[in-house]
């Protein structure tokens, strides 16, 4: 989470802020700041820490006498008021020295002041019961924003700035709703209302992505695990999730409840186990060496400051270790509410170790998932899906088309249909497993004589033992009356093998080789294309499931209920067999269970359907119809691959269909475990420290409207998701609705978004807070309402140019007398560019994440398992920023140095740093370099009649306005001076115009490179990157 | 304009003679601008730090840790245990282990590990050294050794958090961050916080950039990390096709259509986009200069044992950190990750002093040849110890007890301090938290450990959290 620096929110309420004036002092304003920062510390809630028994957070305890018989208030009296003695004493002073916190004159006289006009005490603002306001008398017909808003300009005698310019509007509101600029909205014209272009913005599918990276930052979500190893973790579809909710609109409350509680709703749908995973997003761990129950407290810790900060606006970290010293937060309040998520079923470490076994866990390594997970359906995926099978039709229609149309094909498959029926008559099964010339278990390829392969009279053959490191099972097969050699069947029969014995010999594993030993004696390796099997044991890397087998049959623990336990294994290209020739086949690994063995000479694209049909299929020779003619054809090219190149590429296809894995994705998800996790108030934080009360779940104890568990009735996380969202809850909507206002004007009414406590900042407007918090609530949760509200308001509007004739007046624009000029956010300063450049692709919602270009070797001191960065090479190079690959220890560079949070906790406000960095990545990134070079080639493809009018195209499509003339001078002197240059040096206009994997346009080089220079300079501007 | 003239280079000398400069504004009347926006902030191109002054008698001007990532051993280092090698392969006594937590040794039988090195004692001041490390030992009477470190956090990732940040709470800034932010930056050309990395043949661990983040300090002040592929920092290379010259050209369009934005609006960051601008090409200059070695001897490469410039190898890296001492920057991280030795501790020490020896000891003597040891702190370490008791061919992780060396910076030079028990199972005087050490850094630096501050979530955010206490026994 980040702060802004203090400097600058200790400067910014000066314009709201009494000081002197004959204004009644208010004690949230202007007493509670001061002491929550000097006196609480020794005077306040945490009684460890108290001194001299004084209590100054409670009005009753602040008047009373103390044990050393001074009065600390005396109400309306400074004069007897112990403490203003004390404040004034300048040979003993409070604040003592040794603080280093001295009060001012001003915050003295403060003091002073408000002792004297009673020592009134508030409650904290953001605890206290949520009403609605009333409007400010006169502007009931306003906007409420504008009403509240103007009410405060008007006290300080201040007019609001006139409405932005049209296009300038267009601009920020297309920024602001979609992160995109206007141009990317097939909607948008110049000369449409500006009512109609907000509708059309809520509407767009583009909203939800851009609003879903303010919450992603808030549920710290990513792509990797965080600690140590910083393993792949499966979670996209929450992240779509979030996005779908944004643009459906769904009502805050239930995304509440989804999310801390999906799976504890009747009947939850795959959509609501997604949302769950929010619970799941906390780091996790998989390093060796580290004991599950030390991280399971750190998880839990972790998730009570993640769901405090993310729907109380709280810092209840502290209270981990202790009550809270300047906020009424108990430690026993953290360990409360840590009990609610006490049930969710996680590992503290994810693998199964020697000290701490896991059951269920075992076999674990650092290549594996991060469970529980369910699998859900992914639209983009689907899509793919859909469009990758469609283009595997196409391909096959058109290759099995090339071969009708070639007579010598054709002819050649009659003679193969021919020579398969004389084969099937004698083979109906479509194999056959041939005689064993040699069966015998060698080391190191050399026999080994005294151990046997046994063979059984049905024809099976096992080791006699399991095989050790470098041993083999060699088998030698002559394949006679098998006229080519497209798949092998190895099939596991456990006919005879009793079921205990059986249990503990499956769950091994099986790796084999395939050659051909010619007549000569010669060996040809056998390359396999692709193997399956009706059930294994699955594979992973990177955390995802490999689809089919990868040279290891690992056979599962249990057989399949549907079918033989079988795996096909096709060959990389079909080959005839001659005669004489034989089929070498070599098997390692720990597998004791009978092999059956069987050879076919057909292929088939699903290496699971291969045999069986075909008898049948084949047998039918004349009066075929059309469905059969093409799957007889389909049989020929698979089996004998008449095409090899687009035999090989439909394979191709079909590998890629078998990843899309039909739409489906794994996701992260919270099961509810049967038996919770005790929670004890862990003394210090110290997990190993047993000796604190155990706690059950109860809200804040700070809150109104609390709510405990009892002996008979733990409370859950639906319960805690129901209270945060019911009208005795006040602080949530206050949280929401402050951090929402960020997004809109730079900085929260509240300036601290990540702390609505004490030590935060009472609200420049703590009325209209409340009226915005009342009426989100009141509306149902309707976010896109308040948006709107938001938007539409004569405040949001105005014209961004800050006044300088304000600047001593307010410094920080928080009386809003103007608009706040505001960097875009990391993502949205690459989609902006990408999108200007026309680069940017928008057709797609949600998927997996994806790999735009990145430094190599950035990953380095990345292991467990060592990563290597592939950036993606087809469209997904081009999509946008909520979409990055969020690699927790190394993110992104681009993406850090716009300040994007690593995510690995919640992070409710980003900081907004103007660094080298960032120019550098402007100037240098290939992301951004490419885009030039593409938006370059979109200006010059532009009818245009000369370069000023090229020239005004590319500022419209930057920063939506037209080039002021000495804008135009200069940029045309530097279009001159780089054409010359590039004229000079052709060679580096090719190699500039080389940079990204986006097609080349067919343009003139030199003019293209002089342009694309324009186009770096424009995609660099402060204006560019900054909405105003 | 000429545009391959030489003379344009130098930015500043570009905004007075070009013909219509930013419209009439120059860049010093946008800067002034901007301060007078935040007067805090100083020049915005050159920030000088929250301290007005220092707290205390600054020793210290710049930081140079060399992080031995993994854990080194210290009974293969610095603590001599003849009582430990006595015990070898017997039984670890029961009284020292009881009730503590171990790592990958929980449940196990656990047996004494003595070290397979001996020691010596160097210098003058006698500091025993174990003889894997022959370079170091040279330097031995300007080092202290303190050899009853403790730490809180047994796991890598998080004791790496701990002792760069003091917390494992994520977003904590690093100690490099916190100089930078109290103390500002000694140079313009360069970031001031910079991390470089290298790796032996054993006991790798991963590092994050989390150890180098700025966490809710600014960005500004994060630690940027040099690559050893490809550019040293990110996106410092000019794109392909794209000379100097026209590079320059590029930025200097790009000035002046910020510098016409800043006549319209009143907003202070346009200046200070205008100054990162400038600050970014100078670093594309100053770095490649910076990272080129061509001007050291071959004398100080073979000090160093440098075999190719720039390859990244420890070797290389100390180098660099000494050129980067020069000029000004304020920490200078080294990690050379391989020391985790859970196995194979025999092969691993000894690779990994070979490797980082006689380079640790060449930045010393270099660094002091030059007159800048005294005024540059030295430390070196890892994130944890190892257990006296065997894993294996290895050993475990410890927190209890592990050493580490400061030299120069105002550190009392030729001594030791703190010890541990007979079997080096645990420091059991004079103990030096990661608190205390982090307290102690920052006093040398002129800085009181309670008044680095940053307000976040109300807190006064510190490095020490709310503990530390500066050693000032080991303080000149």
């Amino acid at each position: 989470m980040k702060a802004a620096l203090t400097l600058s929110a200790g400067l910014s309420l000066s314009a709201l802020t009494p000081g002197f004036t004959a204004e009644k002092i208010s004690f949230n304003r202007d007493i509670r700041p001061i002491m929550s920062d000097t006196c609480f510390h020794c005077h306040g809630f945490d009684a460890k820490t108290r001194e001299a028994g004084l209590r100054l957070d409670i009005r009753e305890e602040a008047i009373k006498e103390t044990e050393e018989g001074a009065l600390p208030i005396v109400p309306g009296d400074p004069g007897k008021s112990e403490i203003i003695f004390r404040i004034f004493d300048e040979s003993d002073p409070m604040p003592p020295e040794k603080a280093h916190k001295p009060f001012t004159p001003e915050q003295k006289e403060l003091f002073r002041r408000w002792v004297e006009e009673g020592a009134v005490y508030e409650p904290h603002w953001a605890y206290a019961p949520l009403l609605r306001p009333e409007l400010p008398a006169g502007k009931e017909s306003l906007n409420p924003i504008d009403a509240f808003i103007r009410e405060k300009l008007a006290q300080k005698k201040v007019s609001p700035s006139p409405e932005a310019a049209p296009q300038a509007l267009a601009r920020r509101l297309s920024l602001d709703l979609t992160g995109l600029p206007p141009h990317a909205h097939e909607f948008y014209k110049p000369e449409m209302a500006t009512g109609d272009f907000i509708d059309a913005l809520l509407a767009s599918p583009h909203f939800g992505e851009r609003f879903a990276v303010w919450w992603l930052d808030i549920a710290r979500y990513a792509d990797t695990v965080g600690f140590h190893g910083d393993q792949n973790q499966r979670i996209f579809p929450y992240r779509d999730y979030v996005i779908e909710a944004f643009n459906t609109n769904k009502r805050f409350d239930d995304f509440t409840r989804e999310q801390l509680a999906g799976d504890l709703l009747p009947k939850p749908t795959p959509e609501q186990l997604t949302a769950t995973g929010y619970n799941r997003l906390n780091m996790m761990t998989r390093e060796g060496g580290a004991q599950p129950k030390e991280y399971l407290a750190k998880y839990g810790a972790e998730r009570v400051r993640s769901v405090a900060a993310a729907w109380f606006g709280s810092t209840f970290g502290c209270a981990e270790c202790h009550d809270h010293k300047f906020d009424p937060i108990k430690a026993s309040d953290f360990y409360e509410l840590q009990s609610f998520f006490a049930d969710v079923k996680q590992w503290g470490v994810y693998s199964s170790y020697g000290y701490s076994p896991e059951p269920e866990l075992e076999g674990f390594n650092n290549e594996f998932p991060f469970p529980p997970e369910i699998e859900v359906e992914s639209p983009w995926l689907k899509k793919q899906h859909g469009q990758v099978r469609k283009s595997l039709d196409e391909h096959l229609a058109a290759s099995l088309a090339k071969l009708a149309a070639d007579p010598k094909t054709v002819a050649a498959q009659s003679a193969w249909e021919e020579k398969m029926r004389a084969y099937l008559g004698k083979n109906p099964d479509g194999g056959i497993s041939p005689a064993l010339v040699t069966h015998e278990i060698q080391k190191n390829g050399k026999p080994l004589p005294e151990r046997k392969a046994v063979l059984d009279p049905s024809g099976t053959i096992q080791p006699d033992k399991a095989l050790g490191k470098g041993e083999s099972l060699s088998l030698t097969m002559d394949p006679a009356g098998l006229p080519a050699l497209a798949a092998i069947k190895l099939q596991i029969d456990v006919s005879g093998i009793a079921p205990e014995s059986l249990k503990a010999r499956l769950g091994k594993s099986l790796s084999p080789t395939f050659s051909i030993r010619q007549p000569d004696g010669k060996i040809r390796k056998l390359p396999i294309l692709t193997a399956d099997a009706t059930a294994k044991r699955p594979l992973y890397r990177g955390g995802a499931e490999v689809p089919g087998i990868q040279g290891e049959w690992r056979l599962p623990k249990t057989l399949p209920t549907d079918s033989p336990l079988h795996s096909i294994w096709i060959v990389d290209g079909p080959v005839a067999l001659s005669t004489g020739e034989q089929v070498v086949i070599s098997i390692t690994g720990d597998n004791t269970l009978p092999l059956h063995i069987a050879l076919s000479p057909f292929g088939s694209l699903d290496a699971l359907k291969t045999g069986s049909e075909i008898s049948s299929l084949m047998t039918i020779a004349a009066d075929r119809n059309p469905d059969q003619i093409r799957e007889v054809a389909e049989l020929y090219f698979f089996s004998v691959a008449p095409d090899r190149p687009a035999w090989t590429k439909a394979h191709q296809l079909a590998g890629q269909i078998r990843e899309l894995n039909e739409g489906r994705a794994w996701t992260l998800v919270t099961e509810a475990a049967p038996n919770p996790l005790t929670v004890r108030v862990l003394p210090r934080g110290n997990w190993q420290d047993e000796t604190g009360p155990v706690v059950l779940p109860s809200t804040p104890s700070f809150l109104p409207g609390r709510i405990e568990s009892t002996a008979e009735k733990r409370l859950t996380r639906l319960d805690l998701a129901n209270w945060i969202v019911s009208d005795a809850n006040p602080i949530t909507a206050r949280a929401v609705m402050n951090r929402l206002w960020a997004q809109f004007f730079g900085t929260g009414l509240s300036a601290v978004v990540d702390d609505l406590g004490s030590q935060g900042e009472l609200p420049s407007h703590p009325e209209l807070l409340d009226w915005l918090a009342f009426e989100f609530r009141e509306s149902g949760w309707d976010m896109k309402r308040m948006i709107r509200l938001i938007v539409t308001s004569e405040t949001y509007r105005q014209s961004s140019h800050l006044r300088p004739e304000l600047k001593d007046l307010d410094p920080a624009n928080r009386l809003l007398a103007s608009q706040n000029p505001r960097r875009l956010d990391a993502e949205f300063v690459r989609d902006n560019a990408l999108s200007i450049a026309g680069l940017l692709k928008l057709e797609d919602i949600g998927g997996p994440s994806v790999k735009p270009y990145q430094p190599a070797g950035y990953y380095e001191a990345l292991q467990f398992p060592n990563r290597d960065y592939v950036a993606d090479t087809d469209s997904r190079q081009w999509r946008r920023g909520v979409y990055t690959h969020w690699q927790r220890t190394f993110l992104h560079p681009m993406m850090a140095n716009f300040d994007a949070p690593a995510r690995d906790e919640c992070a409710a406000a980003r900081t907004m740093s103007n660094t080298p960095q960032q120019a550098l990545t402007l100037l240098n990134d290939p992301a951004f370099v490419e885009a030039a070079r593409v938006f370059a080639a979109r200006l010059l493809n532009e009818k245009a009649k000369d370069d000023q009018a090229r020239l005004a195209l590319a500022f419209r499509l930057t920063v939506n306005r037209e080039p002021k003339p000495k804008e135009t001078e200069a940029l045309t002197l530097f279009l001159t001076n780089q054409r010359e240059s590039y004229k000079a040096t052709p060679k580096d206009a090719t190699k500039l115009l080389a940079t990204g994997l986006a097609p080349k346009a067919e343009l003139d080089p030199v003019e293209h490179a002089a342009w694309t220079q324009v186009a770096r300079v424009l995609l660099n501007t402060h204006e560019t990157i900054t909405r105003y | 304009m000429n545009p391959f003239n030489p003379t344009s280079l130098s930015r500043r000398s570009f905004l007075h003679q070009s013909a219509y400069g930013f419209g009439g504004l120059a860049l010093s009347s946008l800067l002034r601008e901007a301060n007078a926006a935040n007067p805090a902030l100083g020049k915005p191109d050159h920030w000088k730090g929250v301290l007005k002054q220092a707290h205390y008698p600054v020793k210290a001007k710049r930081v140079i840790f060399l992080c031995m990532a993994g854990g080194p051993s210290q009974f293969e280092t610095f603590d001599w245990k003849p009582d430990l090698k006595a015990l070898h392969d017997k039984p670890f006594p029961e009284s020292f282990t009881k009730g503590q937590q171990l790592a990958q040794l929980q449940g196990a039988e656990l047996k004494a590990r003595g070290a397979f090195t001996n020691f010596q004692k160097h210098g003058q001041s006698g500091i025993e050294i174990s003889d894997l490390f022959p370079e170091i030992a040279k330097q031995a009477d300007r080092l202290c050794v303190i050899r009853s470190m403790q730490t809180e956090q047994i796991n890598h990732d998080t004791a790496h958090a701990f002792m760069n940040t003091g917390s494992i709470i994520k977003g904590r800034p690093s100690m490099g961050s916190w100089l930078q932010y109290g103390l500002g930056s000694e140079t313009e050309d360069l970031p001031g916080f910079i991390v470089l990395t290298s790796a032996g043949k054993y006991g790798q661990q991963p590092i994050s950039a989390r150890q180098w983040s700025s966490g809710v300090l600014p960005s500004r002040f994060q630690g940027i990390q040099f690559q050893s592929k490809g550019d040293a920092v990110h996106y410092i290379g000019n794109p392909e096709g794209v000379c100097q010259s026209t590079q320059r050209q590029v930025v200097e369009e790009i000035q002046r259509l910020n510098g016409y934005l800043a006549e319209e609006q009143n907003d202070p960051e346009i200046a200070t986009r205008i100054a990162q601008y400038e600050m970014a090409f100078k670093m594309q200059t100053s770095v490649p200069e910076l990272t080129d070695f061509k001007d050291e001897s071959q004398a100080t490469l073979d000090l160093y044992g440098v075999k190719e410039p720039g390859d990244g190898s420890f070797a290389s890296n100390c180098l660099l950190a000494r050129r980067l001492a020069e000029r000004g920057v304020r920490m200078i991280q080294l990690y050379h990750r391989a020391w985790d030795h859970h196995g194979q501790i025999e092969e691993g020490m000894k690779d990994g002093a070979a490797t980082v020896d006689r380079p640790s000891a060449a930045l010393i003597e270099d660094l002091a040849q030059r007159g800048l040891l005294e005024d540059t702190l030295i430390l070196w370490g890892g994130e944890f110890g190892r257990t006296p008791m065997g894993q294996g061919s290895g050993r475990d992780h410890h927190i209890l007890s592990f050493s580490v060396f400061m030299a120069g910076g105002g550190i009392k030079p030729g001594m030791t301090w703190g010890a541990t028990d007979e079997l080096g199972y645990r420091a059991v005087e004079n103990v030096v938290s990661v608190h205390d050490l982090h307290a102690t850094m920052l006093a040398l630096l002129g800085i009181d450990h309670h008044r680095l501050t940053t307000k976040f979530q109300g807190l006064d955010v510190r490095l020490t959290g709310i503990a530390g206490k500066a050693v000032k026994e080991i303080m000149a």
